[in-house]
């Protein structure tokens, strides 16, 4: 057991040092029923129902969505010997929880996730927000 | 998304369910409500159940009052000055503006006297009529968050105190001081009263007191006020027996109110303090949470005395240094060369007032554990958010002197200005002047940032939490505002977007982490509000929200200044997280966290409960593009003395 998970630990260091500098990797699953399964699976309840929450999952650089492997290595990596990666408390995915074929497709919607951040400029309450910040004076 | 629902504001104009409904329409409202009986099921008729309670059942004529089918008994005597006059007497005497209560016969007498004593009756305190008990005592919580003082809550016998006792246990944690006026009434149904009846709430209250006759019973209420109010604040009991409500007080006079007396540091202290932050070129003052608004102010003052620069727990919490005071900020500077700790630490010296909790272990006579059974815990203080020196500086902790730091001050300030000379005076003013400019260029810095951050799925459905938190900031912002719900489950983007000038710009968490406390501190926070001109921001998460909908209608019974904006993410999210991490943990997926922990099938119309309490209301939003008109609507209606929730479909955090 103790040489399985230092095993996976150096897999998984691996995997994010070769990630890091890697570039994204192709999409294979459906994203539309990633979409279904991101929702059943309750991912959005940290990732919120579009990428974006206590964790977000938008273009964020992430080494763990480099390609589908490695995202799939991450979901499987910590099945049954958690938390090996203290660092997170990620779910683990055994493929008894989540199939490959359903990972694939739950990375396809992931990798669809649009980082749609507005331009301040277009936003008129954040507008007001920063002007007023520069105008206000304190006032007791 | 439940899109059957309405999605329009219903007319604010319309008149709300007022409180003061003529004879017609309360008849009609009952003949409404007797055809709706005479179409319901007809219940069977409940079998007398076997009895073995160790106590006296309850008897026929004692059931037949409670539940209002006699009248209450005569006393047998003409009672004139009833001793629940002089009760009330005490507590306008002690500048107690509100009592909130659920209804209860065991203090029928002193209720009786708040409504009919005095003049103008009524006023001074006002009776506040709330729906639970926990809702009463959450109101006291938030009303005395937001003042710095207490307010009075009564709780009928045993039941009340078991009914409130999550909210006095939340009220303990935090150290927020308040008065519990328990009745007692040992001629009536057994079961609602008790020989020692604080004993079920010893543990986490400060003090309390059972007193035997008429003059005891006024100065245990001046002396539960002194004791609220002196650290270690927290709140206090007295249980105060039918019969000295109904007694005849005859020439018995109120003695006058002699206000607490609240020790700082000696002389000496002061005077080594004073010098300290005089010869430093670049003192520090980091405040935790005050105990008034004089407290903050004397904070404020201490620090333009002297040109230091401050640190604030204003963001977390109640009675922090305003945040954007010139000297509030890292400064110019931050290698500090004297640090002074105002209830918080420091790496020089510190003054802190003891916490109520310390006293938990001599409370504690039941051994149930409270606070004692981790030792090492220590309650963070609420937002305190050192910068990363001060991070640093706090592994070396300095020394800590257990005393009220705002008592403090002003023995400082008078030593401090002694000390003060020309060249001195010039010094110090180079020095606030830089600080000003840093502090400005720190805190406009730190804007640009959170706003870039905040933008992250802005145009999202369901709403993101920061899109409310930033749509309602410009729409009050130029408002005397206090937002006094909780603000961690809403992802507390006001830190960063709002700025926190006043006492109660923001009246922190729950205390124990315990839900239902939300909705009813907003409201006592909305009793303060009212008649200050003050306005109030509940950002109110669904979750907390279902322990305790009741105190909608009080806020509308009393036409306090509320705007409740619904964080409707339709589960107890944290509680789903949980679930989900632990099923992952072993294994098993998370595909059915769900159980248990959301709130759907069917989803909950907060609107449509709002306007059953009487609030106008709208929503569910989950269009983001609707949802600053809505805000806008909100404030109008508010400003307008109409309180007002708004249901927004948010991300989960």
């Amino acid at each position: 057991m103790r040489k399985h998970v230092l095993g996976t630990i150096v897999l998984l260091m691996c995997f994010y040092a070769t990630a890091a500098a890697a570039q994204l990797g192709p999409v294979n699953g459906d994203a539309e029923a990633g979409a279904q399964l991101y929702y059943d699976h309750g991912c959005y309840a940290c990732h919120g129902f579009s990428g974006y929450g206590r964790k977000d999952l938008n273009n964020t650089g992430s080494p763990w969505l480099t390609n589908e492997e490695i995202f799939r290595a991450f979901l499987r990596a910590r099945f049954d010997v958690a938390p090996l990666l203290p660092s997170t408390d990620m779910p683990n995915y055994p493929v008894n929880a989540l199939s490959d074929a359903m990972v694939s497709d739950i990375y396809a919607y992931v990798r669809s996730m649009p980082d749609n951040r507005p331009e301040t400029a277009d936003v008129p309450a954040l507008r007001i927000i920063l002007e007023a910040a520069e105008r206000r004076q304190y006032k007791p | 998304m439940s899109n059957d629902q309405p999605d329009h504001p219903i007319d604010i104009s319309a008149p709300k369910i007022a409180p003061k409904v003529d004879r017609r329409s309360f008849l009609k409202g009952a003949a409404t409500g007797a055809a709706a009986l005479a179409v319901s099921p007809v219940t069977q008729a409940q079998e007398p159940s076997a009895y073995h309670a160790s106590f006296t059942a309850p008897s026929y004529q004692q059931l037949q009052r409670d539940t209002g089918m006699v009248a209450p008994p005569t006393s047998g005597r003409a009672v004139v000055r009833p001793g629940s006059d002089l009760m009330v007497q005490a507590l306008k005497d002690m500048g107690i503006e509100f009592v909130a209560s659920n209804n209860g016969s065991s203090f029928e007498g002193i209720q009786e006297s708040i409504a009919n004593y005095g003049s103008p009756p009524n006023h001074m305190p006002e009776y506040i009529t709330a729906l639970h008990e926990e809702s009463s005592v959450d109101m006291a919580n938030g009303y005395a968050k937001a003042e710095g003082r207490p307010m009075a809550a009564m709780l009928h016998g045993t039941l009340g105190i078991q009914h409130a006792s999550m909210a006095i246990f939340q009220a303990y944690n935090t150290g927020t001081p308040m008065m519990l006026i328990v009745g007692r009434d040992e001629s009536f149904i057994q079961a609602h009263t008790a020989d020692d009846m604080a004993a079920m709430c010893r543990s986490f209250t400060k003090w309390d007191a059972q007193p035997k006759t008429l003059p005891e019973c006024i100065d245990a209420l001046h002396e539960a006020y002194r004791q609220a109010v002196t650290p270690p604040t927290g709140p206090t009991v007295i249980v105060i027996d039918m019969e000295l409500q109904k007694e005849e007080a005859r020439d018995f006079v109120v003695p006058p109110f002699r206000p607490a007396e609240i020790g700082g540091v000696d002389n000496a202290t002061a005077q080594d303090i004073a010098k300290a932050l005089f010869n430093a070129k670049n003192p520090r003052l980091r405040t935790g949470m005050l105990r008034t608004p004089e407290g903050v102010q004397a904070a404020v003052q201490l620090a333009e005395l002297i040109g230091a620069s401050a640190s604030t727990t204003a963001t977390g919490g109640p009675m922090g240094f305003p945040q954007r005071h010139p000297l509030c900020g890292p400064g110019a500077d931050t290698n500090y060369d004297y640090v002074l700790g105002l209830e918080t630490d420091s790496p020089d010296i510190s003054l802190q007032r003891p916490a109520v909790t310390s006293l938990t272990a001599q409370r504690d006579v039941m051994g149930i554990g409270f606070g004692s059974l981790r030792e090492d815990y220590v309650p963070a203080p609420p937002g305190s958010e050192p910068t990363p020196q001060e991070q640093n500086q706090g592994q070396n902790q300095g020394t800590v002197l257990t005393v009220d730091a705002e008592a403090s001050i002003p023995l400082i300030i008078a030593e401090l200005s002694k000390l003060m000379t020309p060249a001195g005076l010039r010094e110090i003013e180079q020095r606030k002047a830089n600080h000003a400019s840093a502090n400005r260029r720190a805190f406009l810095t730190d804007l640009w940032a959170a706003v870039e951050e905040k933008k992250k799925g802005w145009d999202l459905s369901p709403v993101s939490t920061a899109r409310i938190y930033a749509e309602l900031w410009p729409l009050i912002m130029n408002e005397d505002w206090c937002l006094a719900s909780p603000s961690n489950f809403s992802g507390a983007h006001h830190r960063e977007l709002w700025e926190h000038n006043k006492p109660y710009s923001f009246l922190g968490s729950q205390g124990a982490g315990g839900m239902g406390y939300g909705l009813g501190a907003s409201t006592g926070a909305a009793l303060a509000a009212r008649g200050r001109g003050r306005f109030v921001v509940n950002i109110q998460c669904d979750g907390d929200f279902n322990y305790g909908p009741g105190a909608l209608w009080t806020a509308c019974h009393h036409d306090l200044p509320m705007l409740s904006v619904m964080h409707n993410n339709r589960a107890w999210h944290q509680e789903f997280m949980f679930i989900q991490y632990l099923a992952g943990v072993r294994g098993r997926g998370t595909d059915r966290g769900h159980i248990g922990t959301v709130l759907r099938d069917p989803f909950i119309d907060y609107s449509k409960i709002a306007q059953g309490y009487g609030m106008a209301s709208e929503g569910p939003i989950d269009d983001p593009t609707l949802l600053a008109a809505a805000l806008k609507r909100g404030v109008e209606s508010v400003k307008n003395g109409n309180p007002y929730l708004i249901d927004v479909l948010t991300q989960p955090r």
